[in-house]
C-alpha cells in the first residue's frame, strides 16, 4: 500500500521537485531570454523551498527569546536562504540588464532570432 | 598581528574595490594605482600565509571568535595556500599588464568600475580557496560568477553581451545544483563546516545512502558546469574569446581553476578517497576529461580567431586537470595541481600576448599574423614560449605536469590515458606551432611599417610570465615539495 | 501612469513604507528582518514614487552619485566594523569578545555590533536596489 501520510508529510520536497523541473524546463525549452530568466528564478525558488523545508517543524515558531514552551524551528536554513535570495536577486538584475542591452543591439530577445541575425551578418 | 592575515586577504581587495567606487570612479588612473598596490600587497600577504602553513601546518581562523560548527571558519591548507599565492601573483601581473593597455580597450567611463570589479572577483577567488564553510563557499562562488560575467560584458559589444548572458544562465544552473547539494548534505549531516561534514559523513551514508550519492552527483555536475568540463563547456569559448584581454587572461587562468580547487577539497577531504573509489566517479571523470582533451584540441584547430582558439585550448587543458583528479592516484593528482599552476602561467601569457598583438596590429585572424614576430619580437616570443610549453617541450613547465599526469595514468593501470596525452600534445603542436613559424619566418603581405611602442607595464608583465614558465620547468621541485605533505595525507601514504 | 488615485495614495503611503523599512533595519537584531529586508522595503518606497509620478527630470531625482556613495560607504562601514574587532584584540567581526557592550536583551541597544552591521547592510541594499531600478528604467528610456 502506498504510504500517503508519508507523502503528505514530505509535500514540501515534492513541491520543490515539481517547481525545480518546471523552472528547468522553461529555462531549456524557451527561446525568449526573459522567459529563460523567469525559469531560472523558478528553479532557484524551488531550491530555496527545499532548503527552508529542511529546518521546518510543523507548528514551530521563530526562535525569539521570551516565548517559553514553544517549539522552535531551525533558523539556520532560513538565514542562509535569505543570503541565497540576495544572490538570486542580483543575478536576475544583472541578467535583465544584459538582456536590455542585447535588445538594443538586435531588436529582439529571442535567442533563435539573434542567432539568425548573427549568421546573416557574418 | 600575523594571525589576521587570513581574513585580510579577502577584506583588503574588497575594501580597495569599494574605496575605488567611493572616491575615484571617474579618475581611473588612481584606480589603476590603487589596484596595483592592492594586488602587490596581496602577493606579500599570501606569501606570508604560505610560509605560515609551511612552518605551522594549516592556518585556521574563526570569524568573530565563534568556533565551528557555529561560526564561519577559514582553513588554509597547503593546497589552498599554493592556490592563493598563484591567484594573487597572476592577478598582479595581469593588473600590471592592464595598466598599459586597458584604457585603449574599454570605455573610459567604466574603467574605474572595471578595476573595482576585478578586485571583487579577486576577493571572491581568494575567499573560495580559503573558506572551510560550504555556504560561505557558495556565496563566494556566486560573487565570482556574477563578477566574471560582468568582466566579460564590460565592453558592451554584441558578442560579449551574448556570451555573458550564456555564461550567466549556465553558471546559475551550476550554482543551482551546488545549492541543492549543500541542502542535501546539511539535511543528512547537520553541518556546513567541511571538517565536521567529513566526520559525520560515514554515519550519514549508512543511514541515507541515496542522499549522499545524490549530493556527490550534484556537486560533480555543479562544479563541472562552472569549470567547463567537456560536455558543459559551451559557454567558455564565447565568453573567454570575446572578453577584453585582461578579463580573458584572468578568466582562463584563474576563475575556472578555483572550482577545481573546491572539487578537490570535497572529493579528498570530505568524501575521502575510500568512498569515492566505491562509486563510478573515476570512470565518468576520465571519460569526460579524455573527450575534453581530444575534442577541445580538435575544435581549437578549426578556429581562425586567435582568442577563440586559445579559449578552446583552455577547454582541453581543463580536461587535463580533471583527468589528473579522476585518476585518483598520487602522481595524477600532483600532475593536476601542478597543471593548475602551469596552465595559469601559460594561458595568462598566451592571452596577454595575443591581446597585445591584436591591439598592435588590429587583426584577430591567425592567418594575418605572418611576419609579425619580426616587427613585434617581445609579444611573439612570449606567445611562442607559451605555445611550446603547451605542447610540452621538456625544459618548460608544461612538460612537468604532463610528465606527472602520465606517471599517474601508469600508476592507475590505465596506460590508454598516456596515449591520450601524447595525441593531444601532437594536436596542440598542430594548432600552436604554425602560428609561431609563420610569425617568425612567414612573409608579411603588407609593406613593412614602423612598429607602435609597447607599453612598459605590458612588457614587464610578459617578461615576468616568460621567466615563470622557464623557472617552473627547471625547478619543479619547489611546488612539488610544498604540496607533497598535503597529498600524502590525502592518499595516506 | 498619471492616475490621480495612485499618485495621492502613494504620496500618503510612502512615508509609512519608509518608516516601516527603517524599523525593520533597526530592529533586525531583535525581531525577524534585518538589513536586506529593511533595505528592500525602503528602496521599494522610492521605486513606488518613481512608478507613480513617472520619471522625473534629472535634477528632481535622487542623484546617481548619491546612491553610489551611500552604497560604497555602507560596504566600507561594514568592513570597518569588522576590523574594529581586530583592532580591539580579537578576531575579525568580533563582537562581545572584543568588548562591545551587549546591553539588556530585548532593548534596541543590545547586540553589540550587530546593530551597526545591519545598518550598514540596510544602507547598501537600499541604495543598490534604487540604482538597479533606475538603471533598468534608464536603459528602457534611452532606446524608447
Amino acid at each position: 500500500m502506498f504510504d500517503f501520510v508519508r507523502l503528505a508529510d514530505n509535500a514540501f520536497y515534492g513541491m520543490a521537485i515539481i517547481l525545480f523541473l518546471t523552472g528547468f524546463w522553461i529555462m531549456l525549452s524557451h527561446a525568449n531570454l526573459i522567459k529563460k530568466i523567469i525559469g531560472m528564478n523558478i528553479m532557484e525558488s524551488a531550491i530555496f523551498l527545499f532548503f527552508v523545508a529542511i529546518g521546518y517543524i510543523k507548528g514551530g515558531s521563530a526562535p525569539i527569546l521570551g516565548r517559553e514552551g514553544v517549539t522552535y524551528i531551525n533558523p539556520l536554513p532560513s538565514a542562509l536562504i535569505l543570503t541565497g535570495i540576495v544572490v538570486s536577486v542580483s543575478v536576475t538584475a544583472f541578467a535583465l540588464a544584459l538582456v536590455v542591452k542585447l535588445y538594443q543591439h538586435y531588436g529582439t530577445v529571442n535567442v533563435d532570432e539573434i542567432t539568425q541575425i548573427r549568421r546573416g551578418e557574418a | 598581528m600575523s594571525e589576521h592575515v587570513a581574513p585580510l586577504i579577502v577584506v583588503l581587495p574588497l575594501a580597495t574595490a569599494y574605496s575605488i567606487l567611493l572616491f575615484c570612479p571617474k579618475y581611473w588612473r588612481y584606480a589603476q594605482r590603487a589596484s596595483l598596490i592592492c594586488t602587490g600587497l596581496l602577493v606579500v600577504l599570501t606569501c606570508i600565509l604560505a610560509m605560515q602553513v609551511n612552518v605551522r601546518g594549516s592556518v585556521i581562523y574563526h570569524f568573530g571568535n565563534w568556533s565551528p560548527p557555529w561560526g564561519i571558519e577559514f582553513l588554509i591548507d597547503r593546497i589552498s595556500a599554493f592556490f592563493l599565492v598563484m591567484v594573487s601573483a597572476i592577478s598582479f601581473v595581469v593588473i600590471l599588464f592592464a595598466n598599459g593597455l586597458l584604457y585603449k580597450e574599454i570605455k573610459e567611463r567604466v574603467l574605474g568600475q572595471y578595476y573595482a570589479l576585478f578586485l571583487i572577483l579577486l576577493a571572491s577567488l581568494l575567499g573560495i580557496a580559503s573558506s572551510n564553510d560550504l555556504f560561505n563557499v557558495f556565496v563566494f562562488l556566486e560573487i565570482s560568477s556574477v563578477s566574471a560575467a560582468a568582466l566579460v560584458a564590460v565592453n558592451g559589444n554584441k558578442l560579449a553581451l551574448e556570451a555573458s548572458v550564456k555564461y550567466l544562465v549556465l553558471s546559475t544552473l551550476g550554482s543551482g545544483s551546488l545549492l541543492l547539494a549543500i541542502a542535501n548534505i546539511y539535511m543528512v549531516t547537520g553541518y556546513l563546516n567541511l571538517t565536521f561534514i567529513a566526520e559525520a559523513l560515514p554515519q550519514a551514508y549508512a543511514l541515507y545512502p541515496l542522499n549522499v550519492l545524490a549530493t556527490l552527483g550534484l556537486f560533480v555536475v555543479g562544479l563541472t558546469v562552472k569549470s567547463a568540463l567537456y560536455p558543459m563547456h559551451i559557454w567558455l569559448p564565447d565568453a573567454h574569446g570575446s572578453a577584453p584581454t585582461s578579463s580573458s587572461a584572468v578568466l582562463s587562468a584563474l576563475v575556472v581553476k578555483v572550482y577545481i580547487i573546491v572539487f578537490l577539497k570535497l572529493i579528498f577531504r570530505v568524501f575521502t578517497l575510500e568512498f569515492v573509489s566505491q562509486v563510478p566517479l573515476q570512470f565518468v571523470l576520465l571519460l569526460m576529461s579524455a573527450l575534453a582533451i581530444l575534442l577541445g584540441s580538435l575544435l581549437a584547430i578549426r578556429q581562425t580567431d586567435i582568442k577563440k582558439m586559445l579559449a578552446y585550448s583552455t577547454v582541453a587543458q581543463i580536461g587535463y586537470i580533471f583527468m589528473g583528479v579522476g585518476l585518483l592516484t598520487y602522481n595524477g593528482l600532483l600532475g593536476a595541481v601542478l597543471h593548475i599552476l602551469n596552465h595559469a602561467i601559460m594561458k595568462a601569457m598566451l592571452f596577454l600576448s595575443a591581446g597585445l598583438l591584436i591591439k598592435l596590429t588590429g587583426k584577430r585572424d591567425i592567418r594575418s599574423l605572418a611576419g609579425v614576430g619580426r616587427i613585434y619580437p617581445l609579444p611573439m616570443i612570449a606567445f611562442s614560449l607559451g605555445s611550446l610549453a603547451m605542447v610540452g617541450i621538456p625544459p618548460l613547465n608544461g612538460f612537468i605536469s604532463k610528465w606527472y599526469l602520465s606517471l599517474g595514468a601508469l600508476e592507475a593501470g590505465l596506460p590508454i590515458y598516456v596515449l591520450v596525452i601524447l595525441v593531444s600534445s601532437f594536436l596542440n603542436g598542430l594548432y600552436y606551432l604554425p602560428i609561431v613559424i609563420s610569425a617568425f619566418f612567414g612573409q608579411s603581405t603588407e609593406p613593412t611599417y614602423k612598429p607602435l611602442p609597447i607599453p612598459i607595464g605590458a612588457s614587464i608583465a610578459l617578461i615576468c610570465l616568460c621567466i615563470a614558465t622557464i623557472f617552473f620547468g627547471l625547478f619543479s621541485g619547489i611546488p612539488t615539495q610544498y604540496l607533497d605533505p598535503a597529498l600524502e595525507n590525502w592518499f595516506q601514504l | 501612469m498619471r492616475d490621480l488615485i495612485i499618485r495621492v495614495i502613494s504620496r500618503f503611503m510612502i512615508p509609512f513604507i519608509q518608516v516601516y523599512g527603517a524599523y525593520i533595519v533597526l530592529y533586525g537584531h531583535l525581531s525577524p528582518g534585518g538589513g536586506f529586508a529593511g533595505g528592500t522595503v525602503i528602496a521599494s518606497s522610492i521605486i513606488l514614487y518613481i512608478l507613480a509620478y513617472g520619471l522625473l527630470s534629472e535634477e528632481k531625482r535622487i542623484p546617481e552619485h548619491f546612491t553610489r556613495v551611500v552604497e560604497s560607504a555602507g560596504a566600507l562601514f561594514y568592513v570597518f566594523v569588522g576590523l574594529l574587532g581586530v583592532l580591539l584584540g580579537t578576531r575579525f567581526l568580533g563582537n562581545s569578545v572584543a568588548g562591545f557592550p551587549l546591553g539588556i536583551p530585548g532593548r534596541l541597544s543590545s547586540g553589540g555590533t550587530i546593530f551597526l552591521l545591519t545598518f550598514a547592510i540596510g544602507m547598501k541594499v537600499a541604495s543598490t536596489m534604487i540604482t538597479l531600478f533606475s538603471h533598468l528604467i534608464d536603459e528602457e528610456r534611452e532606446e524608447g
